[in-house]
């Protein structure tokens, strides 16, 4: 027997699935934003080994980054409130994607500050710049904008790996998703569109952030 | 039925788990590295048709969720007849994801070798096989040593996903028991913790290689 | 008959015409030196001797082996016509001896002994024969740029072309390379080379070439080229190289 595809159900559930898709932006856009400034914390107190910071984040960097984001999810959402912090769906899948997304970014943005040429700082500072100035201007846009694919790919990743939050009920694209798969039970039409719509957004954002760094951190007008 | 588990049945039934997670991320990761390698020889390939279609077999997969590949193998073929049992789709899965992403890293390495290298081989009359063998491919392989290990992490980590399919891997198991011991932290915490040592010395030993590579070489 | 004949060769890089009928005669054992202004198509032309570019019209011939607008068998072409680069190129994952040895035995298909000994013999003859097992890494530059000319001469070329191959070192080092060149020259080997050292361009070559724009401005024994320069392009580019 031929199998029939059948998109019809799409028109009946497209509210839900934008739902879906403005939670999944939603965490994206939040996650990625906070990630990236913790990054930038971590990355500064890595980089002049600030005390206690320093080994806190060594710490956080390597537990995050070596084991898997839904057992972070779990950990968070089921794990916590036994020690009486009780979060949201909601809360909890953020708190979730902004520390796994922080951890990354430490790594890739301290390496952005590491490839810093010292002869670059040295020249700031006999130009009389303060420790700020010469970080801000010196070293933290270039370094930004050196790192900003690497940083723009692990955004993308995370992104991707938000689907496991259905995993908690947060009503993200994927929970959208089983729900509708349980109701029309076309599996395969709907984890297909479904599939087709993250490639989508993968794109969009990855774009979006390129934009990003051409204009915001390059401050480069179009050439 | 109400059990009770001892803390030493609950670390000896995620050890078990443990296990299935292991051989399924080496099942993904040799599998998956031989089929990169077969992906990877079709994106360099100069044959137009034959590279664009290796380019977009790599962003489907890096693209889109591994979980939604997971459940388009798992429930999507069902509908087809194909009915794969989680153990098969999570291998499979996994396999598919791993060549995509060992393929692209691949990649980067075999471009990376200079372009006189090519020239040189090249102009000592080599074919393309030969250059390959011989110039390319054993430099490459050299850069490609840490980022490969590196991903090896990547994979491990992958395999939690596949609980959601229901393959009683890792979190899957801990999962369950939790359930059933209503101590989710502790099992949660025991989980993050066998991941973390599989993962970690993977994580330590790639950033062991990635310096020794940009190390001189000393003898 | 020449050993190396190019007749109406034509290269575009896109719209880019960068030569523009190039007929060059090289006999056995001569000696010619290319030289011209940055950019007037020395080195694509070098390139297109063992194939490296592809030509779009006009014909190469390499003792008997031809290459008819961009048709032949490269394999044998570059067989019988070595290169020697600025920037050596030498494979950095294979010891010198490793390194001059690799070609004959892959392409020539030369049992391992023996291609053992022809890089010994081509080692020797460069001067290096204590470096058979130093890694390139290891190796000043001058010395890799001596490994990369046995590499080019263990597969036995017919004539070996050098781009610009002092260019790349230190002034020092100059010296060495040159010395190892004018040997070969002296031994009877065919040489095309392109060059900035126009007190040895003088020294060693038979014939030199002038190019201009893609063309071949002006051509001849080197020392009447530069006591009555025919051009004024020429006679310019004299004055400016030193
Ligand atoms: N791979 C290439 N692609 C496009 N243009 C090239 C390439 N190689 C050389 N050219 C162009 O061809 C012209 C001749 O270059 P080249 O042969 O390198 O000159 P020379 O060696 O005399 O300095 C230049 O205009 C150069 O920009
Ligand atoms: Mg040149």
């Amino acid at each position: 027997m031929a199998y029939h595809f059948d998109f019809n159900f799409v028109p009946d559930y497209a509210g839900m699935l934008a739902h879906g898709i403005g939670y999944t932006l939603g965490l994206t856009l939040l996650g990625g934003t906070l990630g990236t400034l913790i990054g930038i914390g971590g990355a500064i107190s890595r980089t002049w080994n600030v005390r206690p910071f320093a080994g806190l984040y060594r710490c956080y960097v390597e537990l995050f980054r070596n084991t898997p984001f839904l057992v972070q999810l779990f950990l968070i959402f089921f794990g916590l409130p036994s020690l009486g912090i009780k979060l949201t769906e909601w809360q909890a899948a953020i708190l979730a994607m902004v520390l796994n997304l922080g951890a990354y970014s430490t790594e890739i943005i301290r390496a952005g500050l590491q490839a810093i040429p010292k002869g670059l700082i040295e020249a700031s500072e006999s130009l009389a710049f303060t420790r700020w100035q010469t970080f801000f201007y010196v070293m933290l846009r270039p370094a930004l904008l050196k790192v900003w694919p690497a940083l723009s790919s692990q955004i993308v990743i995370t992104m991707l790996g938000s689907s496991v939050c259905s995993q908690i009920s947060a009503e993200e694209l994927t929970f959208v998703a089983n729900f509708i798969q349980s109701r029309n039970f076309r599996a395969f039409e709907t984890y297909f569109l479904t599939t087709a719509i993250y490639f989508a957004l993968a794109v969009i954002i990855r774009q979006a952030l390129a934009a990003i760094g051409r204009y915001a951190i390059a401050r480069r007008p179009q050439a | 039925m109400m059990m009770t588990f001892t803390l030493w049945d609950i670390i000896r039934n995620l050890a078990i788990s443990g296990l299935l997670t292991i051989v399924l991320s080496v099942a993904a990761f040799v599998f998956g590295g031989l089929a990169g390698l077969a992906v990877l020889f079709a994106r360099i390939s100069k044959i137009r048709a034959i590279n664009a279609s290796a380019r977009l077999y790599i962003e489907m997969f890096q693209g889109t969720p591994l979980l939604m590949q997971l459940f388009i193998l798992f429930f999507g073929l069902s509908l087809f007849g194909l009915d794969l049992p989680a153990w098969l789709a999570a291998g499979v899965g996994l396999t598919l994801f791993t060549s995509a992403f060992l393929a692209e890293i691949w990649r980067g390495c075999v471009e990376s070798v200079p372009r006189g290298q090519w020239e040189a081989s090249t102009s000592l009359a080599m074919t393309y096989a030969e250059q390959m063998r011989h110039v390319i491919l054993p430099q490459a392989m050299r850069m490609a040593i840490a980022p490969t290990v590196g991903f090896a992490v990547q994979v491990v980590k992958g395999t939690a996903v596949t609980s959601i399919i229901g393959f009683a891997e890792l979190t899957k198991t801990g999962s369950m028991l939790s359930n059933a011991t209503y101590q989710p932290f502790l099992l949660y915490s025991l989980v993050a913790l066998g991941y973390f040592i599989l993962c970690y010395p993977l994580s330590w030993y790639a950033q062991r290689l990635e310096r020794k590579v940009h190390a001189p070489r000393t003898n | 008959m020449p050993l190396v004949q190019t007749k109406r060769l034509h290269k575009f890089f896109g719209k880019n015409h960068v030569l523009k009928g190039i007929n060059l005669d090289i006999q056995e054992g001569e000696v010619v030196t290319i030289i011209g202004r940055s950019g007037s198509g020395k080195s694509t032309l070098l390139r297109t001797l063992n194939g490296l570019e592809s030509i779009d019209d006009g014909t190469i011939e390499v003792d008997g082996t031809a290459l008819v607008a961009g048709q032949g068998d490269l394999r044998a072409l570059r067989q019988k016509v070595g290169m020697v680069f600025q920037q050596f190129n030498l494979f950095p994952h294979l010891s010198a001896g490793q390194n001059v040895m690799l070609a004959p035995q892959v392409v020539k298909g030369t049992k391992k002994d023996e291609a053992e000994t022809i890089a010994r013999n081509m080692l020797a003859r460069v001067g290096l024969a204590e470096k058979f097992d130093a890694f390139p890494d290891q190796l000043s530059g001058g010395q890799q740029q001596r490994v990369a000319i046995a590499r080019a001469l263990a597969m036995s070329p017919k004539v070996l072309l050098c781009d610009e191959i002092t260019s790349a070192l230190d002034p020092e080092l100059v010296n060495e390379v040159l010395s190892v060149v004018r040997q070969l020259a002296s031994e009877g080997m065919t040489l095309v080379m392109v060059t900035h050292e126009m007190r040895f361009a003088r020294e060693v070559s038979d014939k030199l070439v002038f190019m201009y724009e893609g063309r071949i401005h002006e051509s001849g024994h080197p020392q009447e080229m530069f006591n009555n320069p025919t051009t004024p392009e020429f006679a310019n580019f004299i004055r400016t190289q030193n």
